[in-house]
C-alpha cells in the first residue's frame, strides 16, 4: 500500500489499526485468564479478568473517537473507507469477546463457591480453538491476509461441533446428577460463551476479508453447524 | 477563548469598514505558534478581509478603515511606530493565485532576504535559498534548474515556490488566502502536506472555501458569517459536533 501524500492521514490510520490490534491481544489475554481462573478455581484471577474488561471498553471508545476524526477530517474513500468502517465494527466485536471472557470469570466466582466439581475437559478444548481463532484473525488483520481470514471463518465449524458435544456431555451429566444442575448450568453457559467468542472471531474475519478485498464475505453462506438451539435431547 | 498557551497573534474586537460597509464586526481570535487556524464561511463573510488585517494588507485599500487591536507578540501592529515592511516579513502571505516574480527560481526566494539584508554573503544567500526550498518541499524538483524562471514551473510548484519565498525572510506567522483553489488535487495534497509540516515552526492562518480542506489541514477552525465570528474551536469539534446551528448548516451544506 502506498502512503498518502499527507503523512498525518497515515498516522491517523495507523493509530486506529494499533487500537484494533491491541484490543485483539487483550481479548485473547482475557480468554486465557478466564480459563486459567476456571481450571484452578482461582477467584483472585477471575476477579482480575473481570476488572480488566474495562480496558477493552475504553479502547473501544478510543477507536470510535479516532474513527470519527478520520471521517470528519479525511472523508476517507475506497480501501480507506472500508478500513475505517470495518475498524468500528471489529472493535465492537472484539469488545464482545471480552464480555464473554468476563462472563466466564463471573461464573467461575459462582462455581468456586459451590464446592468441588469436575470441569468438563471439552471446555478447554473449546477455549483452545477459540483462542486460535482470535490469534489467527488478528494475524490476518495485521498482515492483510485474506486467505487466513477466510480460513478462520471456515474453522468456526470446528468450534460449533465442539459446542454441540459440550452441550450433550453437560446435559448428560445433569441427567446423571440432578443435584449438580446448578453448577452444570454454569458450564453450559461457559460453553455457550466460548462458542460465541468463536462467532465474534468469525465476524471479525468477515470484516478483515471485506477490508482487503472489498467483497462481503457475509454474502457467501455462513457455516451453520451449531444445532443446540433446535435440538431435542432425550435420555435414550 | 480560554487558551492557556500564549498566543503568537491576538485580534481583539476587530472591525473593518469599506466606506459605509461594515465588513468585519468585532472579531476576537488568537493564532498560536504550532497551530493551523482555518477561516471558513460563505463568500463575503469577512474572512479574507480579516486575514488581510493581520499583516496590514488592507492599508493599501483607500476606503478601508480598521478598528480594534491586533498584536504580534503583544506588540500592536497598527501602532504608528511599526515598520510595515518589517511587519510583512514577520507575517508572510501566500495568495490564491501563485504569483512568482518574473525572475529565476533562485531570485524569487533570494529577493526577500536581499532587501531585508538577511544574508552577509553569497554563501549565506545560497544557504537561505536552499533551506527555504527544502522546507517548502520543492528543492528536489528544482535544484538542477535554479536559474529557470519561476513562472515556468507548474501551478502547484509555483505555489510552493511562493511559500518558499515567504519562508525565506524568517516569518513567524504565515497567512494563506485560498492557497489551493487554483491547483489540481495532487498539487493541493502536496501543499496541504507542506502546511502540515510547517505548522510546528509558524503560526498559520488559512482562508479556504473548501470545508474539507479546513478539516484536513487545521487544528482550529473559525466560522465567519456576515462579518461575525459565529464559532471558533478545535477543528475536530467543529466538524463532529458544532455548537451553533449556523455552523452546522454551513458545514453540512444546508446553506452558503
Amino acid at each position: 500500500m502506498n502512503d498518502h501524500t499527507v503523512k498525518a492521514y497515515d498516522d491517523e490510520l495507523r493509530e486506529l489499526r494499533a487500537i484494533v490490534s491491541r484490543m485483539g491481544g487483550l481479548a485473547e489475554d482475557q480468554l486465557v485468564g478466564a480459563m486459567e481462573a476456571l481450571n484452578e478455581f482461582d477467584t483472585d484471577k477471575a476477579g482480575q479478568v473481570r476488572a480488566s474488561d474495562q480496558a477493552l471498553d475504553q479502547l473501544e471508545i478510543d477507536a470510535e473517537k479516532a474513527a470519527i476524526v478520520v471521517f470528519a477530517r479525511r472523508a476517507p474513500v475506497a480501501d480507506d473507507l472500508r478500513e475505517v468502517v470495518s475498524s468500528l465494527k471489529m472493535t465492537g466485536l472484539i469488545e464482545r469477546m471480552g464480555d464473554y471472557a468476563k462472563n466466564i470469570a463471573k461464573r467461575t466466582l459462582a462455581i468456586s463457591e459451590m464446592g468441588p466439581v469436575a470441569i468438563p475437559q471439552i471446555l478447554d478444548q473449546m477455549a483452545r480453538e477459540a483462542r486460535k481463532m482470535i490469534q489467527d484473525v488478528m494475524d490476518a488483520y495485521v498482515h492483510r491476509n485474506a486467505n487466513l481470514a477466510m480460513e478462520v471463518w471456515e474453522r468456526d465449524e470446528v468450534l460449533d461441533n465442539l459446542h454441540n458435544s459440550a452441550y450433550r456431555t453437560i446435559l448428560g451429566r445433569m441427567m446423571e446428577s440432578p443435584e449438580k444442575i446448578g453448577v452444570l448450568t454454569h458450564f453450559l453457559m461457559i460453553a455457550k460463551n466460548l462458542e460465541r467468542i468463536g462467532d465474534q472471531a468469525t465476524n471479525v474475519a468477515e470484516q478483515v476479508y471485506y477490508t482487503i478485498n472489498g467483497v462481503m464475505l457475509e454474502e457467501a453462506r455462513r457455516p451453520k453447524h451449531d444445532v443446540t438451539s433446535t435440538e431435542l435431547v432425550t435420555d435414550d | 477563548m480560554t487558551d492557556t498557551k500564549i498566543a503568537k497573534m491576538t485580534a481583539k474586537d476587530v472591525h473593518v469598514f469599506y466606506g459605509d460597509n461594515h465588513a468585519v464586526k468585532g472579531i476576537s481570535l488568537d493564532l498560536h505558534q504550532d497551530e493551523v487556524t482555518a477561516l471558513i464561511g460563505p463568500s463575503g463573510c469577512g474572512k479574507s478581509t480579516f486575514l488581510r488585517c493581520l499583516n496590514r494588507m488592507n492599508d493599501t485599500v483607500a476606503t478601508c478603515r480598521v478598528e480594534g487591536k491586533i498584536t504580534l507578540d503583544n506588540e500592536d501592529i497598527y501602532d504608528p511606530s511599526i515598520d510595515v515592511v518589517q511587519l510583512r516579513a514577520r507575517v508572510g502571505m501566500v495568495f490564491q493565485k501563485p504569483n512568482p516574480f518574473p525572475k529565476s527560481i533562485y531570485d524569487n526566494v533570494a529577493y526577500g532576504p536581499r532587501i531585508h539584508g538577511l544574508a552577509q554573503s553569497r554563501t549565506d544567500l545560497d544557504e537561505i535559498v536552499t533551506v527555504s526550498l527544502e522546507k517548502a518541499g520543492l528543492w528536489n524538483e528544482v535544484k538542477d534548474r535554479l536559474d529557470s524562471p519561476g513562472t515556468a514551473l507548474s501551478g502547484g510548484q509555483q505555489q510552493r515556490l511562493c511559500i518558499a519565498r515567504a519562508i525565506a525572510v524568517n516569518p513567524e506567522v504565515i497567512l494563506m488566502d485560498e492557497p489551493c483553489s487554483a491547483l489540481d488535487p495532487i498539487a493541493t495534497a502536496k501543499v496541504e502536506a507542506l502546511i502540515d509540516e510547517l505548522k510546528g515552526r509558524y503560526a498559520i492562518a488559512i482562508v479556504t472555501h473548501s470545508m474539507q480542506q479546513a478539516a484536513r489541514v487545521s487544528q482550529k477552525t473559525a466560522f465567519f458569517h456576515m462579518g461575525d465570528l459565529v464559532e471558533h474551536g478545535d477543528t475536530t469539534d467543529i466538524f463532529t459536533s458544532p455548537k451553533e446551528e449556523r455552523t452546522r448548516d454551513y458545514i453540512t451544506g444546508r446553506f452558503g
